[in-house]
């Protein structure tokens, strides 16, 4: 039908067409949104537009005071609490919780990733990426596909669905175009729920138990040096009269000479 | 057949242009950015914590001119109005409003940021490709920025800026200072990170990140319109314990303030490169900080201060 639409003359506008979309979008190829990648039989470990496996270490350069030392007794700035959160907080007690064996309340996934700390990031099947923590030695399993999909029961990292969010250089016909993986772009985003309420700050700051966490992890480089940017949404109807949003960069290290596993604490 | 090759030629044209301006659309940084992070929501707004500098990868020269940074320093006429640089977009309570500029064919030949805050000159980021300018060019508040897509994010190299702060608890900022940043838009959320470098005041490069939320208008909260007014005086602008004539080492008054105000030891408060890494933390076991008195259960940020820089 379409050849009998299409005489000579036509098939050769059509083809001088077809070339000059392509030209033409060429230069906005860069521009386009991340776009999520579409089911196919490729591993999430094969789509990975980076490589997130390794040893990472947080900096501390923001909210250094809240995160390096013990934060003062009241002192809930940044946080977005409610008042039924702060009567929670003004009345916490560390020493109850530790009592009952809840020292790890505060590393759960919405708080994990302020804790200074190194990570260890690896693949622990071809849909599952893991990283563990040596400060309170928690893991988390980020599952993509078919795994996320599996029943759980509340737990302290809660289940965390996870995709690439694909920046791909695309022809016209919305053909992904070959691309080396140095040539991939993209966002790895996170989503977690069924979490333990928790502690959002070791000074009482708490979660609970409808908390879900959003996230962005984004790999940047500079000359020879690699970061990871964590963006964090942590959403809460119970304690958060608003998302507590907070950024968290870690750079990457040589190998784990410097993993240094320690268990949880409330008091330091 | 004639008339058929035109119909098709002209359907292709008018697909390459929709297409091209739907995916450029897609990308657009343009509209009223607010900041929606929560980091450090007392140091970026109220003002930096005098004389307490954990977690920034200052060397000793800026730790010497950020102790004997007086408060009084900004009473001078002259100052008070200075803007900050570049990297204020970060350490700062302000959002802005990105815009395109763009050529007569719409390809965009830089992206503008402009803040309705006197202290915080507009940016502008040039994408045309222009080549790095020679050292010795114009140095000025805002700098010179260039950028470049790197996938979906904007990478921005800025320049050419002068001397001026890091932080407004006096740590200094040379104009050998280079900042890049990374801002990569999510929706309507955008992180932006930054990379700050100077030969001259950090030992390493002190990196940041803040998440911004696109608001649709433009609120006069997110975006005040903030006006400079000099003053002979500016009333409770120092805190008491600063005075030009004061100058290290006065180890014990120092000392004395900082385990009274911040309940740290004099090297954690003395910053440096070791104090952003988690090894630090340990040397800090049993140290308290005081009850917390001022600015405890803020939200998100605190009412600007005019007369803080």
């Amino acid at each position: 039908m379409v050849q009998a639409f299409m005489g000579s003359g036509a098939r050769r506008v059509f083809r001088f067409g077809g070339a000059l979309l392509w030209l033409s979008l060429s230069p906005w190829a860069q521009a386009q949104e991340p776009r999520a990648a579409a089911s196919s039989p490729v591993s999430a470990r094969a789509q990975a537009p980076f490589d997130l496996t390794g040893y990472w270490v947080s900096l501390i350069t923001q909210n250094w005071r809240f995160r390096m030392v013990l934060p003062g007794r009241g002192d809930y700035a940044g946080i977005p609490i409610n008042p039924k959160g702060k009567q929670f907080a003004d009345a916490w007690q560390p020493a109850a919780d530790i009592a009952a064996g809840r020292q790890c309340e505060a590393y759960g996934a919405p708080s994990v990733m302020q804790i200074p700390e190194r990570l260890r990031i690896g693949w622990q099947d071809d849909e599952t990426l893991r990283v563990d923590t040596d400060e309170g030695m928690q893991t988390r399993l980020l599952y993509f596909g078919a795994a996320a999909s599996a029943p759980v029961s509340p737990s302290l990292q809660g289940t965390s669905r996870s995709r690439w969010a694909m920046f791909a250089l695309t022809n016209p016909a919305g053909a992904a175009a070959p691309q080396s993986a140095a040539q991939r772009y993209g966002t790895l985003v996170v989503t977690t729920e069924h979490l333990m309420p928790g502690l959002l700050r070791k000074n009482g700051v708490p979660y609970g138990a409808q908390t879900k966490l959003s996230e962005y992890w984004k790999l940047r480089t500079l000359r020879s040096t690699r970061w990871l940017l964590i963006s964090t949404k942590v959403t809460d109807p119970e304690y958060l009269a608003a998302p507590y949003v907070y950024d968290s960069i870690f750079q990457q290290e040589p190998d784990g000479a410097r993993w240094a596993p320690g268990a949880c604490s409330l008091t330091s | 057949m004639k008339f058929r090759s035109v119909v098709l030629a002209a359907l292709m044209g008018m697909a390459t242009v929709l297409y091209a301006e739907a995916v450029r659309a897609q990308f657009d940084l343009s509209g009223n950015w607010a900041g929606e992070s929560s980091e450090d929501p007392v140091e970026h707004t109220a003002g930096g914590f005098p004389d307490m500098f954990a977690g920034i990868p200052l060397n000793e020269n800026a730790r010497q001119a950020g102790l004997t940074a007086p408060g009084d320093e900004m009473q001078e006429l002259n100052r008070q109005c200075e803007p900050w640089p570049a990297h204020y977009l970060l350490v700062g309570p302000w959002g802005g409003r990105f815009a395109a500029l763009r050529d007569q064919a719409g390809h965009v030949i830089a992206w503008t940021l402009s803040s309705p805050a006197y202290d915080r000159l507009p940016m502008t980021i040039w994408m045309d490709g222009r080549p790095a300018p020679p050292p010795l060019s114009l140095h000025t508040y805002a700098g010179l920025s260039t950028g470049r897509w790197e996938g979906d994010t904007l990478v921005v190299t800025t320049s050419l800026l002068k001397d001026a702060y890091l932080l407004d608890n006096g740590l200094p900022s040379s104009n050998q200072e280079t900042d890049t940043f990374f801002l990569t838009r999510y929706g309507d959320e955008m992180t932006i990170m930054l990379v700050v470098d100077d030969p001259i005041y950090l030992e390493a490069p002190y990196v940041s990140a803040r998440t911004m939320k696109l608001i649709s208008g433009g609120s006069i909260v997110d975006n005040p319109i903030l006006y400079c007014m000099p003053a002979e005086t500016i009333q409770g602008f120092t805190d008491g314990h600063h005075s030009a004539v004061e100058l290290p080492p006065q180890e014990a008054h120092q000392e004395a303030y900082l385990a009274h105000v911040y309940g740290l030891p004099r090297e954690a408060t003395d910053g440096g490169a070791q104090t952003m890494y988690p090894e630090f933390a340990k040397k800090l076991v049993g140290y308290r900080p005081p009850v917390c008195t001022l600015y405890c259960a803020q939200n998100r940020r605190v009412p600007p201060d005019p007369f803080r820089r």
